[in-house]
Order: structure tokens, then C-alpha cells, then sequence
């Protein structure tokens, strides 16, 4: 069946056409928005998988809220199987709440890491803040774009809040590094040294006892690696071997918490596509709908191929080609507002959400408009055989 | 070996209680270069015979037979391919597609058969041959009623069939459009050699083919060659 004579057939009926069409539109719009969210996401937790994967954190055993000394960690470089280990503090560092994504945080640096973990950052400009510096920064792209810092910039952090605590104090860094784009945590991540870490935990504790601890010898966690590629059942076997030789001390395993971060992605892309999926549906039935419409109005015209030669298969064939391509036209257009919806909210939200919510993957590209001509191609199934079993005789001389 | 056969065919339909005979035991034979008409009243069974014949309707009983093909036992599918090939239709009603322009709605049947040769080419030439070489490109709205059948006839013979079936394809044109599309048959009937087998209530249009069939009640009741109307007159 020729493409125009597909186009003229639809254009028989412009308004019914408009209107069927519509419906998909509608359908993969809210799919490729949703979908966008979900990508977001997914890469979010993609990068986290990929990070857990390849490290063990250990913290204080107990509720969690306890600190580790330096000494411990220390300690955990003896354990056999261990290749690196690196103390670990994470404070929050201000800064806009964003949706679908993490807030900033100051985080103290290790550029060790790199050898061991399989997620691995790369500079745009700039170096990396060793874990012995002081006052310098290295900064993911979502702070840097919060700060509106540049390389060499003076930037304060933890950034100040619009009605800050009478105690609340920062201080200034200079921006030594910044980091290209991962679509993930270490994005809104503020690299500073040990003890710039240590001094903003230190801020952290209530101000009674703020004076009286020396945090100066205290991390959160520590971050403990394996051979580098090493099998994430070998670090839960390693992270066992920890627990059972400190049992003042707690490892995660890597496979548990990389289970929780893939059920959490399957969750919310299940809830974020699953109410476009049913937008989707409805947008099916009308091709489902005007198709049956058409196969009508051209009964005889299917006589007459049936009369010259044409069989189920052809009938099917052709039915199904003009239903698909129904769903194509309606998946192009929706799937094109769907991206300038996607870039303009991304555009005007960017400084309020810190970053991209909508990630528009090649492969949501694909998925949309396959979907869109899979789902009218299917519409068509019904009605194409229900065209092919017409007798040639009756719809040759129907009206 | 005769291009087109109908043995002892039968068409019966069930009406409520009653058995209405369509067709009742016809048999007729046509050879290469046959130009038929089958005239009737309506209820004669004219058009029933055609759909039998064209291999659009399976006959009750009897037997269909294409140059050396029996169709008795073919598969729709097959029975749709062997349309395709061999049977060219023409309907009072044109059945040219909208969507298509004049050169593809005359390709059509292509579409379905495994067709040898330029199938473009031979349009083209089918165009020309019934004058329509310039309207190619225009689609069956902007032709006249005239002009669309005599596409229909182009249509019909793009696949070089053994044989064209015509449902009064002057039915629904004008008087002079009528004896012009006669014309033209004559004219690709003896040209071409096609057998030509026209179902029409026109009675003048059915005095210009060679062989008259005339059904009463599902039967033959006369099946006569005719003199042409040229020597008739000089006689």
C-alpha cells in the first residue's frame, strides 16, 4: 500500500482522523513525560547500583547514628580482601529541594577511589581536592550551577539559607575542580578535604555539645573496596568477614543495598509510565474504533481489491499498515511536544530543581514511537479481520 | 482447449423456507476472441452466473473451469490468485479508488500478483490504448463517468486475462459515453484477442457483440451467434 494513498485515505475524513490521532497524541505525550521523569530517575539510581556495587560502607554499629574514629578505620585496612578503604562524610550543604533529585551535599574527597570503584568521575576543568586540603573544592555540576561557580571562584558553603540559625556559620573554598555531568548523586556533590569535611559535621552536632567533641578524629562512615572488578559476591563475603571481625562496626552489604535501589527504580517507573500506559490505551481504542469506521465506508472498495486478486493477507496487510501508520503520525507528534515540553520545563525549572528533571534517553525515543506504531498496528487487527472476511460479491454491491 | 467453462452450474440461495434457484444447470463454453452478452429481465440470474463465473461466488454444484485449470476444488486464497491472474472485472459502478491516481488504480491488480514484466509500462500503454494517456495523474474524481470506466477497462486487462467480465459497465453513463465504451471493446476484443463476456439490460449495446446469451429464471433460454449489425444492412 502506497504511503500517499494512506495519507489521502486518512484525509478522507479529516475531523475523525484529527481526532483518533489525538488520542495517541495525548497518550504518548504523557509517556514520553512520564518516561522522562522515570529516566531521570533510573539514571540516578543507575549511578548508585554502579557505585554500592563496587564498595562496602561500614558505619557504627547500632543505629546508625554513631561515628567512627579515624583509628577504626584504620583498622579495616587489615582485613584480608580489603584493597582501599576511605573515611567518608556527607553534610548537607544547603541549597534549593529539588524533585527526583538529590540535594546538595559536601562530601569529603578521595580521588584514591577511582582505582577501585567501577563508577569513576571525570574533570571538565580543573584538578581533584586531595583528602589532606583545606579551603579548596571541586564541584558536581548541579552545586556548580546552585553556586553559579566557575573555576577559580570563591563560593561559601554550606550555602547560606534565606532565614539562617542565629549559629549557623560557612566558610569560603575556591573552586579548583569541576566535574562533568554523571545524571547522578555525585552531581550534586561538593568535594572538599578531610578536615573541611570534619569542620561541617562538626557544625551539624547540637550546639550543647557542639565545643566539647574534637571531630577532628570522627567520620561517618568508611568506604572499603575490594580488588578492583572484583564480583559483588565477593564484597558481600567481604563485608561479613568485617562484621564478624568488628563487631562495634557494621558493613552493608553491596548486593542488598543495590536490590533496594533497583526495587525503588522499578516502583516508581511502574507508577510514572503505568498512568500514561492507560492514556495510551484509551488513544488505541479510537483507532480501534475508526478503523472499524473506515472498513465501512470503503466495504466495496475492499470488494473490488478482493475481486481483483487480493487475499486475507493482503486486506490484513493493508489494514493494519494505515492503523500503524495512524499510530506513528499520532507518536510523532506526541512524542515532539512531549520533548519541547521536556526541554522547556528542564530550562525554566533548572535553577529550582537543580538540574534536569527530564532525561529524554535514545532509548524513551524508541520505546515512544514504537510503542505508538505497535499499539496502532494492533488497533488494526480487529478491524483488518474483520475487512478480510467480507464476502467480495456482497461488499462489491453494497452502497 | 475453451478459455473459460461452466459445467452444469447451479446457484441456489436459501430464503427463509424457500430454495431460490440463482442459476440453474447452465453450462456454455467460450473461446479465445469470444465477445458474449448474457441479457435477461432482473431475477434472470445474469449477474449470479457473472459472480460464478468471475470466481467470486462458489457454485452450489457444477464446475468452473479456466483454460486447463478446475477451480472446484480451490482454496479462496487460490481462488483469489487465479482472479487475479486470469478474470478481468468491470462494474457498473467504476470501483476505481479515490485514494489513487488513475496509472496506480489501473496497476491495482499488480499489487496482489506475482506479475511478470514492466507493470508500469504496460498502464501506460493500456492508458493509451483507451485514450486516456493524458489523465494518468488525475485522480477518478476529476475524470467523467466516461472516463473512469474506460480506466476500469484498463484495469481489467493489465494482467492480460483470459477473459473480462463487464457488469453493465454502461449502466452508468450517458447514451453516446455507452456506444463509445462499446467501441472500444469491440476494438480490444478484436485486437487483442480477450474473450469479453458483458452482462447488460441494454439491448442495443448487446445487438453489437458477436454472441448473445439469454437467461430466463436461471437457464439458458438461447444462446445464438449474431450477424453484425454492418452486414445485416447491407443484406
Amino acid at each position: 500500500m502506497h504511503g500517499m494513498e494512506i495519507l489521502r485515505n486518512l484525509a478522507r475524513r479529516r475531523l475523525r482522523t484529527t481526532l483518533t490521532v489525538s488520542g495517541i497524541v495525548i497518550g504518548i505525550f504523557a509517556f514520553t513525560v512520564m518516561g522522562g521523569v522515570a529516566e531521570h530517575v533510573n539514571a540516578i539510581l543507575a549511578g548508585g547500583v554502579t557505585y554500592e556495587g563496587s564498595s562496602i560502607n561500614v558505619r557504627a554499629a547500632g543505629d546508625g547514628r554513631s561515628l567512627l574514629t579515624l583509628q577504626q578505620v584504620a583498622a579495616l585496612r587489615a582485613v584480608p580482601g580489603v584493597e582501599m578503604v576511605t573515611p567518608s562524610i556527607t553534610v548537607a550543604a544547603g541549597g534549593p529541594s529539588r524533585f527526583a533529585s538529590p540535594d546538595d551535599i559536601i562530601q569529603s574527597a578521595d580521588p584514591g577511589v577511582n582505582r577501585y570503584s567501577a563508577f569513576h568521575l571525570s574533570l571538565v576543568a580543573g584538578r581533584e581536592v586531595m583528602p589532606d586540603e583545606h579551603g579548596v573544592v571541586a564541584l558536581g555540576t548541579q552545586v556548580a550551577q546552585d553556586l553559579n561557580a566557575h573555576l577559580g571562584d570563591t563560593v561559601y558553603l554550606p550555602i547560606r539559607p534565606k532565614q539562617p540559625a542565629p549559629s549557623f556559620t560557612n566558610h569560603p573554598f575556591t573552586v579548583v575542580g569541576l566535574y562533568s555531568r554523571t545524571r547522578t548523586e555525585p552531581d550534586a556533590f561538593a568535594w572538599v578535604g578531610l578536615s573541611d569535611a570534619q569542620r561541617a559535621l562538626q557544625a551539624t552536632f547540637p550546639v550543647a555539645i557542639r565545643d566539647k567533641i574534637d571531630a577532628s578524629t570522627l567520620v561517618q562512615s568508611a568506604t572499603v573496596y575490594g580488588p578492583k572488578g572484583a564480583a559483588i559476591t565477593r564484597l558481600d563475603k567481604l563485608a561479613d568477614r568485617i562484621n564478624k571481625t568488628f563487631p562495634a562496626m557494621h558493613a552493608d552489604r553491596p548486593s542488598d543495598i543495590v536490590s533496594q535501589f533497583k526495587t525503588g527504580g522499578e516502583i516508581f517507573s511502574l507508577i510514572a509510565v503505568g498512568a500514561a500506559l492507560l492514556a495510551l490505551v484509551i488513544g488505541g481504542l479510537s483507532v480501534v474504533n475508526t478503523m472499524l469506521m473506515a472498513i465501512t465506508e470503503r466495504t466495496r472498495e475492499i470488494g473490488l481489491k478482493r475481486a481483483v486478486g487480493a487475499r486475507t493477507r493482503h486486506i490484513v496487510r493493508e489494514v493494519v499498515t494505515e492503523s500503524a501508520v495512524i499510530g506513528l503520525i499520532g507518536g510523532l507528534a506526541g512524542y515532539s511536544l512531549g520533548l519541547i515540553a521536556a526541554t522547556v520545563l528542564n530550562s525554566t525549572l533548572a535553577s529550582a530543581a537543580g538540574g534536569e528533571i527530564f532525561y529524554i534517553t535514545p532509548l524513551l525515543t524508541g520505546i515512544s514511537i514504537g510503542l505508538a506504531v505497535a499499539l496502532g498496528a494492533f488497533a488494526g487487527l480487529i478491524p483488518s479481520w474483520r475487512a478480510a472476511r467480507l464476502d467480495p460479491v456482497t461488499a462489491l454491491r453494497s452502497q | 482447449m475453451a478459455r473459460l467453462e461452466l459445467v452444469d452450474i447451479t446457484k441456489h440461495y436459501k430464503q427463509g423456507a424457500e430454495t431460490v434457484k440463482a442459476v440453474d444447470g447452465v453450462s456454455l463454453s467460450f473461446e479465445s476472441g469470444d465477445f458474449a452478452s448474457v441479457v435477461g429481465r432482473s431475477g434472470s440470474g445474469k449477474t449470479t452466473l457473472l459472480d460464478v463465473a468471475g470466481l467470486l461466488l462458489r457454485p452450489t454444484s457444477g464446475r468452473v473451469v479456466i483454460g486447463s485449470d478446475d477451480t472446484g476444488r480451490l482454496s479462496d486464497s487460490r481462488l483469489a490468485e487465479l482472479r487475479g491472474r486470469r478474470i478481468g472485472f468491470v462494474f457498473q459502478e467504476y470501483n476505481l479508488l479515490p485514494a489513487l491516481d488513475l496509472l496506480a488504480n489501473v496497476m491495482l491488480p499488480l499489487r496482489y500478483t506475482r506479475a511478470n514484466g514492466d507493470g508500469r509500462r504496460r498502464a501506460l500503454e493500456l492508458l493509451d490504448a483507451v485514450g486516456l494517456a493524458d489523465r494518468a495523474r488525475h485522480r477518478p474524481g476529476e475524470l467523467s463517468g466516461g472516463q473512469q470506466q474506460r480506466g476500469a477497462i484498463a484495469r481489467a486487462l493489465i494482467n492480460q486475462p483470459d477473459v473480462i467480465l463487464l457488469d453493465e459497465p454502461t449502466g452508468a453513463v450517458d447514451s453516446d459515453t455507452a456506444a463509445e465504451l462499446m467501441t472500444l471493446l469491440e476494438t480490444l476484443n478484436s485486437e487483442s484477442g480477450v474473450t469479453v463476456i458483458l452482462v447488460t439490460h441494454d439491448a442495443e449495446l448487446a445487438s453489437r457483440t458477436k454472441r448473445q446469451i439469454r437467461l430466463k429464471d436461471g437457464r439458458v433460454l438461447s444462446d445464438e451467434a449474431l450477424v453484425p449489425a454492418a452486414l445485416t444492412a447491407v443484406g
